[in-house]
């Protein structure tokens, strides 16, 4: 393993230890609810479900449908705040 | 450990910022999975358009705030004042008073073991109840006896050797059992 992906899995594993991960995620859901995202990803479910049909849709249909518009709607205040956090939290943990 | 600090020195801020990029994608990637499941375990067990009720049921289904009706419109006192006919003694009893009626009547409840074994004790002879083996006196009752008396607990002395009254109170169960299910009446043998 490169040194960098030696450091990249030891601050995976830093985050998961200390809880961080789990709060940045409550973090992250908590933002994109209040700001809608959920609500609209959740109408493009909708649509994408009367298209496939209730009885066949998969969730692999979903994911395929669903996962690149949601990566594209977060909104960028949503994602300065998470990247300050985790920034922080490197600046203070990655010294191993 | 030294040689880890001195690759983190030479580390530009890109990387860490590639890094933290690249958590938050994962994080973002977690958060649309999450949504994913979510909706597709809805649709699968059918509550994912329950909020797409048409207009029709919403009105019929609306919530009532009329005076002497509950929130369905029903009115709800309009069974206080009927009476109906005790299948046991054919009397006529109040509506209200049914059901703890029955309960004497049929020597069923809690209750009507107490009265019993006391009217027993007490040398009197009723054929009107009839005592069945209950066990579970202690118990705080939130029962329908409106009034009910509070009476010194007897215990009965007699309670070992009136086995053959634990037969019929099981019959007298299956028959209310008949009665409030309109099922078939059971007979025993």
């Amino acid at each position: 393993m490169s040194k960098e992906a030696q450091m990249r899995a030891a601050i995976n594993q830093k985050l998961i230890e200390m809880g961080e991960r789990e709060r940045l995620k409550e973090l992250l859901r908590a933002k994109l609810v209040e700001c809608g995202w959920r609500d609209q990803l959740k109408a493009h479910c909708k649509d994408v479900i009367r298209e496939k049909g209730l009885e066949h849709v998969t969730v692999e249909d979903l994911v395929t449908e669903i996962t690149p518009k949601g990566r594209a709607l977060v909104p960028d205040s949503v994602k300065k705040e998470l990247l300050q956090r985790i920034r922080a939290f490197l600046a203070q943990h990655s010294a191993l | 450990m030294k040689m880890e600090e001195m690759a983190l020195s030479s580390l530009d801020n890109s990387k860490m910022e590639g890094i933290a990029q690249d958590i938050l994608s994962e994080l973002v990637e977690d958060a649309c999975l999450g949504l994913c499941f979510e909706v597709h375990r809805a649709v699968k067990q059918g509550y994912f358009f329950l909020d797409e009720t048409d207009q029709e049921s919403m009105k019929e289904y609306e919530i009532v705030d009329q005076p002497g009706v509950d929130i369905f419109g029903q009115v709800y006192n309009q069974w206080k004042n009927k009476e109906c006919v005790c299948p046991n003694c054919s009397r006529s009893i109040a509506a209200s008073r049914f059901a703890p009626h029955l309960e004497k009547c049929l020597g069923m409840g809690r209750n009507s073991s107490r009265i019993a074994s006391r009217r027993i004790a007490s040398g009197n002879n009723t054929n009107k109840s009839e005592s069945d083996q209950e066990d579970n006196d202690d118990v705080n009752d939130n029962d329908w006896s409106y009034g009910a008396e509070k009476k010194a607990k007897k215990r009965k002395t007699d309670k070992n050797s009136n086995s053959p009254r634990r037969s019929k109170s099981l019959k007298h169960k299956n028959e209310i059992k008949g009665l409030i299910l309109n099922s078939r009446k059971h007979n025993d043998a």
